[in-house]
């Protein structure tokens, strides 16, 4: 049988399901955009001294952080999304397509897909609720967010795939998002530059895959960065092509036992 | 091939526990073929390796000629599956659930969209094609799950509990729709579950089951009547002080007199001798005036086999507790 129709529809599935779910949306949004507005504008003016401005590229706090806040909605939004696998465990839709003769992988690429696609709908509406706040955004910036956008979606929900396949219970959920969603936020370099990290936490950081989508990100909106492009791009591909290969084959062998 | 289902000598163990412990039997096409025991007897074991969900530690499946662990795909393509838990989607529409099972299945196009009319035409839920799951009742979204299974045109639908945690109604009507598939649709029915009543309705042929083994297997009547004799009253009219008639037909397995004009008769199938008792007595001049006659049940077969009754309550509390976890997390 042919992979895309299973690809197309777990994508369908997904967005259809974004549509109904506007409590999620909104719930999804909010939350970046209060660590934004909080956290941004109140460090914003503390930080409002020339050196401070030094440590951020040049940019007030709030126009620094504000990539950052984009793909950490990005981040989460897919990671969540990866991970509501564990809802259709539970709820029977997971044993709907094992038992169908279709191939998984197209699958689970396309519910990756679909995760992705709105986890990016989210990081633009919040950029585009931002953008009107701070200064020197680079408004054609947007198309490579798009597409950087897109491959950190498509990462992260196949990682939150892969441990929702393999986790047994919903409490995992919760230890899940504690131990992983946090620590991979802060390490990414999202609130502050990898640059000024201590070292041990420098590793942490260049080990995190999200760090090279927020570098991204901050090199296309506002022209500043702690890596190189082209670097970022090899990493974030890479970890596309590994995360969706694991996703795969970890949910071609899965199984109701 | 005269047979779609046959399990020969299924075994399924997890860790310690046999599940399944040397199941062996025959599914007729276009049959209804009941799995009837308690929870936890094996049945949704068993139809979860005859699906291709598991994969037996022993034992040899065949579904509709495909062999369920050398061939799963084929045998995917040829079954349609109710889970015993709710599975479609509550946010979905009736349409939206149905179309994205029709496109997994590879259909597509003007095809896909006619059989949904049709699925949903036939379960009655037509009406309701673009309304969210979540606004359907228990009923309604079982329905929904039935026409769902139906979409890709299976030689084999398995329903596992398909009547659990409804109400008397509801149920009712669920059957009245596994009747009507079997009628209309050229379909082998393997339909597991714990209600007695159920298996006697709908069953063609059951199979009781316990511990993982099959423990009797039969038409419903001839399993009923593995519990014994069927027992007829018979009350007399006008009997005036003439001597109470006992019988001792070889069809009879016991007579009592009871009282003045009253007797007790054992046979074993009262639906067959009812009609010589009554030319009998006709013919020697007494009137009957009352005749009762009791059956035994599904569930004093299954008391005589395993010396305990199904428990039919249980499987109600995960029930709920599900309904309330599905409520609190979506």
């Amino acid at each position: 049988m042919s992979w895309s129709d299973p690809l197309i529809v777990m994508t369908y599935r997904e967005l259809k399901r974004f549509i109904r779910a506007k409590s999620r949306l909104i719930g999804s949004i909010i939350n970046p955009l209060i660590w934004a507005i909080f956290f941004g504008l109140g460090w914003s003016s503390a930080f409002n001294f020339p050196q401070a401005k030094m440590i951020f590229g040049g940019f007030d706090y709030m126009t620094y952080l504000t990539p950052g806040i984009v793909m950490m909605t990005i981040f989460t939004a897919s990671f969540i999304s990866g991970v509501t696998v564990l809802w259709d465990k539970q709820f029977g839709f997971l044993k709907e397509v094992l038992v169908a003769p279709t191939p998984r992988e197209p699958a689970i690429i396309g519910r990756s897909l679909g995760g992705s696609l709105t986890a990016l709908f989210q990081g633009l509406i919040v950029l585009a609720v931002l953008a009107p706040m701070i200064s020197n955004i680079r408004l054609f910036g947007v198309i490579p967010v798009i597409l950087i956008g897109l491959l950190v979606g498509l990462s992260f929900s196949a990682v939150g795939i892969t441990l929702a396949t393999k986790m047994t219970s919903m409490e995992g959920f919760h230890i899940i998002s504690s131990f992983i969603m946090m620590p991979t936020i802060f390490l990414s370099g999202a609130f502050y530059p990898i640059s000024t990290m201590p070292e041990w936490m420098k590793i942490l950081a260049y080990a995190n895959p999200l760090t090279y989508g927020v570098d991204l990100a901050r090199h296309y909106l506002l022209g500043t960065g702690d890596l190189g492009v082209v670097t970022d791009f090899l990493v974030l591909v890479a970890l596309t092509v590994v995360t969706l290969t694991v996703a795969s084959t970890v949910f071609r062998n899965a199984s109701i036992e | 091939m005269n047979y779609t289902v046959i399990a020969d000598n299924l075994v399924k163990k997890f860790g310690d526990i046999v599940a399944v412990n040397g199941v062996t039997f025959k599914v007729k096409r276009s049959e209804i073929f009941g799995f009837l025991g308690p929870n936890g007897a094996g049945k949704t074991t068993t139809i979860h390796i005859l699906s291709t969900l598991l994969k037996p530690t022993s034992g040899e499946a065949l579904v509709d000629g495909k062999n369920v662990v050398k061939e799963p795909a084929n045998v995917r393509k040829v079954i349609g599956i109710v889970f015993q838990d709710p599975s479609v989607d509550d946010q979905l529409t009736a349409y939206e659930n149905l179309y994205i099972h029709g496109r997994i299945y590879g259909l597509k196009g003007k095809e896909l969209e006619e059989r949904i009319d049709e699925a949903l035409k036939f379960i009655d839920l037509y009406g309701f094609k673009n309304k969210q799951v979540r606004t359907f009742s228990g009923g309604m979204r079982r329905r929904l799950e039935i026409a769902r299974a139906l979409i890709h045109e299976p030689k084999v639908l398995f329903l596992d509990e398909p009547t659990l945690g409804l109400d008397p109604q509801t149920r009712a009507k669920i059957w009245d729709y596994i009747r009507m598939i079997r009628r209309e649709k050229n379909v082998t029915i393997f339909l597991t579950t714990h209600y007695m009543d159920e298996a006697e309705e709908l069953a063609d042929r059951i199979a009781i089951i316990d511990h993982g083994k099959i423990i009797a297997e039969g038409p419903p009547d001839e399993l009923r009547s593995l519990a014994g004799n069927e027992v007829i009253y018979i009350k007399f009219e006008n009997i005036n002080g003439k001597n109470i008639p006992c019988e001792d037909d070889n069809f009879i397995e016991e007579c009592k007199v009871l009282g003045q004009d009253s007797i007790m008769l054992k046979v074993r199938k009262a639906s067959e001798v009812l009609p010589i008792i009554f030319e009998k007595f006709n013919s020697r001049g007494y009137k009957i005036g009352k005749i009762e006659y009791k059956r035994p049940t599904l569930n004093d077969a299954f008391l005589y086999l395993t010396g305990k009754e199904i428990r039919e309550e249980e499987g109600n509390d995960l029930e709920r507790l599900r309904t309330i976890v599905r409520r609190r997390w979506r």
